[in-house]
This record gives C-alpha cells, structure tokens and sequence, in this order.
C-alpha cells in the first residue's frame, strides 16, 4: 500500500513537473500527431515511422499521438486538444479535405505548423506531403514495357474510378504508354482495390483466350499472381505494389518476373521530418511535397538484393514492406519495428 | 435543503468530479483556460445531444442503439439542403427528419412487440444505408450562421455550451413537468402497473423515441456545424451516450435519473480525453483508461447507493 501511494506521489510530481520539463528543453520539439483509423497495416506502419522518425531527430523532444478511430469531429477534438497541449506541429492524417479547417485554421494562428500526410487539407498555410501516385504508375508501367521489349499486349487493372489516387496514377500510366507506341492495352479493369474482385476478373479474362504479355496492377497483385497459378496459365510479368505478399512472391514463385512499387505508410516518418524542417527555418517551396516511390524488380542479381534485403521476419505481414524512404526517414528498421518515440518505452 | 441534496447526489458528486479534473487540467497545463474550455464545449456537443436522446429512451425502459446512425442521417440531409437551399428550412427539416425516424423506432417496437434492441440494432443499419443513400461521400455544405452559432463565447460563456445547455433545458423541462414526462417515468419504472393506472403505455414509448429521434437531429446538426460537411458514416457515438447516461446516473432498466447528470457525465468523460492528450498517453492505453475510469465510477455509485438504502 505504501509503495502504491509512493508510486501515486511520484506519477502527480511528474505530471506537475511535465509542462516545466517542456519549457526548459530550448528548441525541443514537441509534436502531435493525429489519426483516425485504427488497426490498419497501413496506417499502423505511419504511426510507428512517425514515431521512430521523431526518436531519431534530435530537435524533437516529445510526441503526443491521439491515434484511434473516429470520426471528423472526433479529429477535430483531438486536434483542439494537442493545441491546448502547446504542440509545435501537427502532423496528420486527414480524415476529410475540409471537415478540419476550423481547427488547422486556429492551430496556424498560434505559429503551430501543420502538415497533412498521405491526403491534402484545403485549409490555407497547411502543408501537404504524400506519396507520388503519378509517379507510382509511371514507373511500374515504364518498367513492363521495357521488360516486354517496347511491344505487345498488356492488361491494365485500375483501382476505383473517380477516387483520386486512381485518376493520378492512371496519368502517369497513361504517360508512360504514350513512351512506347507498340504497347496495346488489351484488357481495362477497375479491380475496386477488392482482392476477391481482381482475381475472379484475371480468371474471366485467362478464359477468354486471348492472349497478352503482361499485367499492371494498382496493388491487387498476389491474388493475380495465384490466378495464373491456379489456372496453370503461363506466366507473364507482372507489376504490383510493396504488400508482403507480392514482395514474398517476387522471391519464391519459380518463373515470375515482377516488380513491386513501393507505396510506404512510412510516409508518416517522412511527414515528421518534413514538420522538424519547417520548425528550423527550412520550409519547400511548395506547400505541397510529393515523396517519389522505388521500384523493385527480381529480373536483375541487384534488383534480388533489394527484395531479400527488405525482407525481415520481425515485420508485420500487414504492413507494407518498403519501412523505409531515401532521403526522408532516418530510422533504422529495428527502430520502427520497436515502435517508440521520443519519452515512450 | 439536505433532502434536496441527497436527492442530487449523484448530480453533485459529477460536478464535484468535473471541477477537480479541471483542476487537474490547469495543473497539467497551465495555460489551459477559457479557450480551452470553449473547444472542449464544442467536442461535447455532438456527445451532449446523443446522451439526451439516450437518456430518456433508457428512461422510458428501452434502449435505441441507432442513435448514431440517425445523427449521420441528419447531418446529411443538413448538408445536402444547406447547399441548395436556406439555412433555416434545412435545420426544420433536418429536425423533423430526425423525430420521424425516432417515431419509426417507436411505432416499430409498440406495434411488433419485438424488444427494443433487437428492433433499433435492425434500424440502427437502415439508417446507416439511408444516410450513404443521401450522400455516398463525404460533402455537402452547412450554413455559416450554424457554423459561428458554436463557436466562440457570449455572455461570458462558450456559445456550444450555451448551445447544449438551452436546446435541452427548452425540450426537456416542459415535457418532465408536463403529463408526458410523468408517463415516461411511470412506463419505465413499471409498465404494466403503468398501463392499469391508465398510462398509455404505447404512445408513450413512441413519444420518447420520437424525443430520442429529435436530440439526434440535433446531434447532427452539431456534427455538420462542427465540421461544415454531412458525413454518411456513424461515429463512435453509440457506446459514448450509453456510457454517459449511465455515469450520470441514468438507471438501465428505466424509470430513474434526469438529464443533468448524464450532461455532467458527458463533459467529464470529454475532459478525461483532453488530459490523456495533454499527458501524452499511448493511444491503446487511453481506451482501456477511459473504459475503467467509467467502470470505477459506476460500480463506486452503486456500492454508495446500497449503502445509502441500508442506513436510511
């Protein structure tokens, strides 16, 4: 019982000491961070890169996370909150493009920098850092028509109309077919970004017969792969994105040449650091900055290395593989693995 | 004047509850103030109007687990007409919106006899489709005047509290002290005993859905002022004005509690969220802190109530 009061004692002279702590440290840090969905492969590996990236930046001194899952107006409550917690920045993942503005707006006029990670905000001042998804196809596109030689037939399964992620990297794809004149799209799909609907859709077209030399798709790309397989179709190259499966794929399917293009939740690493830039004088240009993707291919001994080297056991299957972003993130992968930030652990 | 006292009770422990959290925000947060107060008054109001309209269904003896359905269906029929049409016309129809679904829960439970949570567990997904039927994204407009009428202060208090405090107090106090009100409690307390002493039972529960249907209407309006869209997907309203109504000292089963303590209730649960924040609290703890702190509380309230029934 003793102990448990000496330990209450202690836990209310931290809580009251905190705040004092926070003043003293001049020049650290202090950023909150903000995000509405909770459980998802994706958005677990932005906290956890948000988390590493700020314990590695030494300007950063504490990191309060209101991660769960809510709605709008839950986002704008826990935004209101990390204000009244004197945050420097905000770094978030925005649930809708204007819900927030009341709040962004209020968090700018205190000198607060908010950046907005993965989708933009319409509130003016507020930077906007996610990942090139015209340069994602682009690449991936530009890649299977080289590896095709310049020529021949390919099936193009898209994502969802209208969503914008979709409409950007149809550009770039669109883009890179205007490079190579002899390539014909021969099959257009829209796979819904569904796993079961993409698969089912390679199925109906492998039984109409007509021949193709390869496939893009917009991340529904182990389903594809097991389409072929199931079907004892000859395989083709195929382009896809960083999910677990599709990496593990590229190593262990005898015969298949694909790439993987990565589209990182790390991305929320990449925003922490974008935020730590702005804080020390250094903002872009731009209020929007756009984070190029890599590709990765297994036709090549270096390109091999690159898959094997991504891979590691400790990694969550959910999580996309590529952790981390050249030129943004300076964690390491153990770093993000372990999850802790700054004051935490 | 002790009488009075121990009758509220559980209201004044909540304010005392309440005073002290505050007390421990300043400490945490010494800056934390007025504009503080004033965006933790606009994050409950959207909690505020959800825990009325729980509150009296609960203490008519149901239970409507759409609630947070029905606030999204308003919000987007709000948004939908503010966009083509005044402000004020789309607010009565928004209103009216609401206090017909309420009616439909109602009528559906008096006239097929199935149990309250089966039959609003059932609609609590048809008005989940029907708001995705009015705006299948996120959008829409509200009103500038709705939007400004929650934020800021007048007479020296936040306007969404002042906001909160008036709807309720306008649609609650005539009815608690009309014959409806007294209905509500008999029916809760004991419907058939109720029924013989000439309550109309039926009506009256249908009344009290038709009640529950109107806070939510106005829970969504909060929602679209608070974020100047109409968004078709529920939020995490459900679970929160449950709780609140049952901190607040609301009895599950009917027939006891007001209004008041659940307010109470829904600022406190608010403020906690604020300070798991402003101490940086891992988010997967704040979840369990928030759940066991409400535990605590009513199993505490509870103990103090049984006591209290002995001693007396």
């Amino acid at each position: 019982m003793k102990q448990l009061m000496t330990g209450a004692a202690a836990l209310l002279m931290s809580v009251a000491l905190a705040p004092a702590a926070f003043a003293d440290a001049h020049g650290g840090y202090t950023i909150g961070v903000s995000n509405t969905v909770q459980g998802n492969g994706w958005r677990e590996e932005m906290i956890c890169a948000m988390r590493a990236q700020a314990l590695v930046e030494g300007d950063v001194t504490g990191l309060i996370v209101a991660h769960r899952n809510t709605d709008s107006a839950g986002q704008l409550e826990d935004i209101n909150n990390l204000i009244e917690a004197g945050v420097d920045a905000i770094v978030l993942n925005p649930s809708n493009p204007d819900a927030l503005n009341s709040a962004l707006e209020t968090a700018m006029e205190q000198g607060i920098v908010v950046v907005a990670v993965d989708a933009g905000v319409t509130a003016d001042g507020a930077y906007i850092l996610s990942n090139n998804q015209e340069e994602y196809a682009y690449l991936g596109a530009r890649w299977l028509f080289e590896q095709l030689g310049g020529e021949g037939d390919v099936v193009y399964m898209r994502g969802i109309a209208g969503v914008s992620a979709d409409t950007d990297r149809d550009n770039g794809f669109q883009r890179a077919l205007a490079e190579y004149p002899n390539i014909n799209v021969v099959h257009e799909v829209f796979t819904g970004w569904q796993q079961d609907q993409g698969k089912q859709q390679m199925f109906d077209f492998l039984a109409t017969g007509i021949p193709f030399d390869g496939v893009w798709t917009s991340g529904i790309d182990n389903v594809i792969v097991d389409a072929f397989l199931e079907s004892g179709a000859p395989l083709v190259p195929i382009v896809g994105a960083d999910n677990a499966g599709f990496v593990s794929m590229l190593t262990e399917v005898d015969g298949l040449e694909g790439a993987a293009v990565t589209n990182p939740g790390s991305v929320g690493g990449a925003g922490i650091a974008l935020a730590v830039d702005i804080l020390n004088g250094n903002a872009p240009d731009s209020n929007t900055v756009l984070v190029d993707p890599v590709l990765w291919e297994n036709t090549t001994e270096e390109g091999r290395a690159t898959i094997e080297a991504a891979q590691n056991p400790n990694l969550d299957p959910e999580w996309p593989v590529s952790v981390e972003i050249p030129g943004w993130t300076d964690y390491t992968m153990e770093q993000i693995i372990a999850c802790e930030g700054p004051g935490e652990g | 004047m002790s009488a009075w006292v121990r009758k509220n009770a559980w209201v004044l422990g909540l304010l005392v509850i309440l005073v002290l959290l505050m007390g421990l925000t300043k400490a945490i947060q010494p800056s934390f103030g007025a504009g503080g107060i004033e965006s933790l008054a606009r994050a409950a109001l959207p909690f505020a109007f959800a825990t009325a309209g729980m509150a009296i269904v609960i203490i008519v003896g149901g239970i409507d687990l759409s609630v947070a359905s029905m606030m999204a269906v308003c919000a987007v029929t709000a948004a939908v007409l503010m966009e083509r049409m005044g402000g004020v016309p789309a607010l009565l129809i928004a209103l009216g919106v609401g206090i017909a679904m309420g009616a439909i829960n109602g009528a559906l439970i008096v006239l097929t006899r199935v149990p309250d949570i089966v039959v609003t567990l059932a609609m609590l997904f048809v008005w989940e489709g029907t708001a995705l039927l009015i705006l299948e994204t996120p959008g829409g407009a509200t009103a500038d005047w709705l939007r400004e009428g929650i934020r800021g202060f007048a007479f020296g208090l936040p306007k969404a509290f002042l906001v909160t405090v008036v709807l309720i107090a306008l649609v609650w106090l005539p009815i608690r002290r009309s014959k409806l009100g007294l209905s509500i409690y008999a029916t809760g307390s004991d419907e058939l005993a109720a029924f013989r002493s000439g309550v109309a039972t039926g009506r009256t529960r249908i009344l009290a859905y038709a009640l529950c249907g109107l806070f939510c209407a106005m829970g969504g309006l909060s929602l679209a002022a608070l974020t100047g869209i109409g968004e078709p997907v529920p939020g995490p309203y459900l679970l929160a004005s449950v709780a609140a109504a049952v901190l607040g000292g609301v009895v599950l089963g009917g027939g006891k509690g007001g209004l008041l303590g659940p307010i109470v209730a829904v600022f406190i649960l608010r403020i906690i969220r604020t300070i798991l924040t402003l101490m940086a609290v891992d988010p997967n703890v704040t979840t369990i802190v928030e759940g066991t702190i409400m535990v605590g509380v009513v199993i505490f309230g509870a103990l103090v109530t049984t006591r209290g029934r002995r001693t007396a």
